[in-house]
């Protein structure tokens, strides 16, 4: 009678961490479903749900990067800046081929994601540090490039503004970090940096060379994203892509993202955080019309999502 | 005598499925020094961990001369006379000696809202002295201090407020022979004051040597108390196990040659502050035994044969002529390692069985850097079975595994590489009588497959035991060797350690 009650019991564990690792889809579902009665099915509309897509191709794929760094257990607060660079850049090349823009901006971006990952890597200092003095000094360039006005990008960059294009490209995007986090030793060796980087590193992992790539690909990824966010935009600013960071922490934060990485980090993190975090900043404006409280009512409905949906079992294994 | 001072009376403690204490009842005296043994898991820590609050009790009580004793954390159960010494560090870095002495008790130097920080260190200093640790400076940041050192402190902070209770965890295993010898002085001394000891300990010699009498736990029930006078033992160990332990428990076989392959040699190898000029040769199917006191250096050597140590220099050289400079480079180079430190070094604590048994693995898992999540499960599965791990599934985290089992974790990831060399640091320390038969005997059959060994070990029976030949080290020199042999004993050793 004891093993069987064992046995079962194990069941109901197993069971019950299945229901903790699906949290995040559920906290999405419900979003969804509250806001289409609250904005009484607005919300779900075509063009809404297209507007809502617009918004979602940058944010997913430069998520997918900051998704390797707080694997690792680090945060990135430079990524809008790195966006809005890489942007400039892609925009004064783009005048003579769009192709070479767009391996010009993921350069751009991986020499700035490599210029994190030296300073948080040889100097020992912690990313967020790092990240925060860097998204000073890459938004401080963006600001001087664009004293004299706005950069334009080529007209032909117009021309690509297609859903099925941007679709098309976040798709590709996210299949190819789907199948590296998931068929290559990538995954395995971030995650046991992330939980130990001690005992990672007497695994055989190499944290420190894994952590510097992992910047360094984060900043290609979003150089990658900033060919998206031209095609939508159309010309620079010095503002460009400001925020970024921080919706990307929150997004992968409602997502089921643990702050402090390690053996829990799952891929689609990234989707559902990215989808809960677009729909609630679409539907808020729509039920609270008065934008004086928005970002408020913004902070407090963060945090309820939050503190619901997280795995606190999860975080009791920090140190 | 048969003043009872601490009573248990048909105690529980489940962990979601797990039973861990299962209705004991038992009874402490006045004035006595109480053993508590069992295998790793056998639920004696939990009891302890229930009797300072650092569990909630699941139903059962105890009773403290006659009242119920109902602490909610380790702070109260000290307020009621409870204190313990627990087998990990239990300082808290960054703090001073006397801070660390009287966490908790700060109220008792409080002018107003201002910390008297002199007369803290004074009476911190006034008691080290009194235990006789003069070596150590109150005002001093505990960091400056080894970590044996920081046991020694921990003793005077359990024990200063004459607690009736102090419970001792697997302390000694931290402890070289002369801080044993300390904490066995002080423990007499708590028990001359008419106050009660309950000693946990993996060495049964110094188990029995040391305390009045002994209770047995095995799966988390009670098995009996004797008296530490009328036993054996053999038959603490026949009670710890349930079974009769057979006598094969090191290897029997002296006088086999091994081999003169030389697989790896280490020149002239020294690292800053720890080991000076090490130069040895290690043989195929050999096992070598490394010994000394525990600051001897004899650790370092370990991590410097593996790649993992700072500023070495000198060379570490295999068969084929690789050098290594590099853990990554070792461990492709088949060379296995067991830190000493289980949890921060040997295995990744906050994740699965499977990723630590697959870690230093897959490229050999993998095919053209494609990983296939199939084979990995199977894998770890394959490795885990082999060791007997005891688990719920290769999902189950490796921080809820008892200190038995993790080792089990980490020679098993191990086997899965494959290695021809394994550096076994402390392989047995704070493991049970059965698990560490298990893995004499995995040493054994390496052995004999032509696989090398270098243990490092602060237990002389161990190295005696197990060892070909034994290299003994002394302040981070190589200070003596010898070959297996009968008539070797521990004298011999200790000559060359001190």
């Amino acid at each position: 009678m004891g093993k069987r009650s064992e046995t079962t019991a194990v069941e109901r564990q197993k069971r019950h961490k299945y229901l903790r690792d699906l949290m995040p889809l559920f906290g999405f579902l419900g979003i969804v479903l509250l806001f289409s009665i609250l904005t009484g099915g607005r919300i779900i509309r075509p063009e809404n749900l297209s507007l809502m897509f617009s918004q979602v191709y940058v944010l997913l794929i430069a998520a997918m990067g900051v998704f390797l760094i707080m694997t690792v257990g680090g945060l990135d607060f430079s990524q809008g800046s790195i966006l809005g660079l890489a942007s400039i850049i892609f925009c004064w090349v783009s005048s003579y081929s769009i192709v070479l823009g767009v391996i010009a901006a993921v350069l751009a971006g991986a020499a700035m994601g490599a210029f994190n990952g030296f300073f948080h890597v040889k100097f020992k200092i912690a990313s967020f540090i790092v990240t925060i003095c860097t998204m000073y000094f890459f938004r401080g360039l963006c600001k001087y490039i664009t004293t004299n006005g706005p950069v334009p990008a080529s007209t032909n960059v117009m021309m690509l503004n297609e859903t099925w294009f941007k679709l098309l490209l976040t798709g590709i995007m996210l299949f190819l970090g789907f199948m590296v986090w998931h068929f290559t030793r990538l995954g395995c060796d971030l995650r046991a940096i992330g939980a130990g980087e001690t005992a990672a590193r007497f695994s055989g992992s190499r944290p420190d060379l894994l952590k510097f790539l992992v910047f360094m690909v984060s900043g290609a990824i979003t150089g990658f994203a900033s060919f998206i966010n031209v095609i939508k935009v159309g010309s620079i600013t010095g503002t460009a892509g400001s925020q970024l960071e921080t919706q990307i922490l929150i997004a992968l934060v409602l997502g089921g993202m643990p702050i402090s990485g390690g053996a829990k980090a799952r891929f689609p993190n990234i989707i559902i955080g990215t989808l809960t975090y677009c729909v609630l900043e679409m539907s808020l404006p729509m039920v609270f019309p008065v934008p004086a409280t928005q970002q408020l009512v913004k902070g407090i409905v963060f945090l309820i999502v939050v503190a619901l949906t997280i795995d606190h079992e999860s975080l009791r294994v920090i140190k | 005598m048969s003043d009872v001072i601490l009573r248990s009376e048909n105690l529980y403690k489940r962990f979601g499925i797990t039973t861990a204490v299962e209705d004991v009842s038992l009874e402490f005296e006045k004035g006595e020094i109480h053993g508590l043994i069992g295998e790793n898991g056998s639920g004696k820590s939990t009891f302890c961990s229930l009797l300072c609050g650092i569990y909630p009790i699941s139903s059962g009580r105890f009773l403290l001369e006659g009242k119920e004793l109902k602490a909610r954390s380790q702070v109260e159960a000290n307020h009621h006379g409870v204190s313990i010494i627990v087998q990990e560090v239990g300082t808290l870095p960054g703090l001073t000696v006397a801070e660390n002495i009287f966490f908790g008790e700060e109220d008792k130097f409080m002018l107003g809202i201002i910390k008297n920080a002199r007369a803290m260190n004074r009476e911190a200093q006034r008691l080290l002295d009194s235990y006789g640790f003069k070596h150590i400076i109150a005002s001093k940041m505990i960091d400056n201090y080894s970590f044996e050192d920081r046991k020694l402190i921990e003793i005077v902070k359990a024990t200063y407020i004459n607690p009736k209770i102090v419970v001792v965890d697997e302390t000694t295993t931290a402890l070289s022979q002369a801080g044993r010898e300390e904490l066995f002085s002080v423990m007499e001394r708590v028990k001359n004051s008419g106050n009660t000891v309950i000693f946990i300990s993996h060495d049964l010699d110094e188990v029995i040597d040391h305390t009045d009498r002994i209770s047995i736990l095995r799966d988390g029930r009670l098995i009996g108390t004797v008296k530490s006078s009328e036993t054996s033992t053999g038959e603490l160990k026949r009670l710890m196990v349930g079974r009769e332990l057979t006598n094969r428990y090191y290897r029997t076989d002296y006088g086999q040659s091994v081999s003169d392959v030389v697989v790896l040699t280490v020149d002239n190898v020294s690292v800053p502050g720890e080991i000076k000029n090490i130069s040895f040769c290690l043989h195929e199917g050999e096992i070598l035994g490394i010994g000394g006191l525990s600051e001897c250096g004899m650790h370092e050597v370990g991590k410097a044969i593996f790649g993992a140590s700072y500023g070495r220099s000198g060379s570490v050289t295999l068969k084929d002529g690789y050098e290594v400079k590099s853990i990554h480079g070792a461990i492709r180079h088949s060379i296995a390692y067991a830190s000493k430190d289980r949890d921060t070094e040997s295995i990744v604590i906050a994740d699965s069985i499977r990723d630590n048994i697959c870690l230093p693995s897959l490229d050999d898992v993998s095919k053209h850097a494609i990983l296939n999540n199939r084979k990995l499960d199977s894998f770890a599965q394959k490795y885990a079975e082999l060791m007997s791990v005891k688990m719920t599934g290769i999902d189950q985290y490796v921080s809820n595994l008892s200190g038995g089992n993790k080792q089990k974790v980490v020679l098993s990831r191990w086997l899965g590489k494959n290695s021809d060399i394994f550096v076994l640091d402390s392989p047995t320390r704070g493991i049970d009588v059965k698990v560490k038969a298990d893995i004499y005997a995995l040493m054994s059959e390496l052995k004999q497959k032509g696989k090398s060994i270098i243990m490092i070990s602060e237990e002389l029976q161990e190295l005696l035991g197990m060892s070909d030949r034994i290299l003994i080290l002394k302040n981070g020199r190589i200070n003596g060797e010898f070959i297996r042999n009968q008539s070797l004993g521990e004298k011999d050793l200790i000559t060359k350690m001190v």
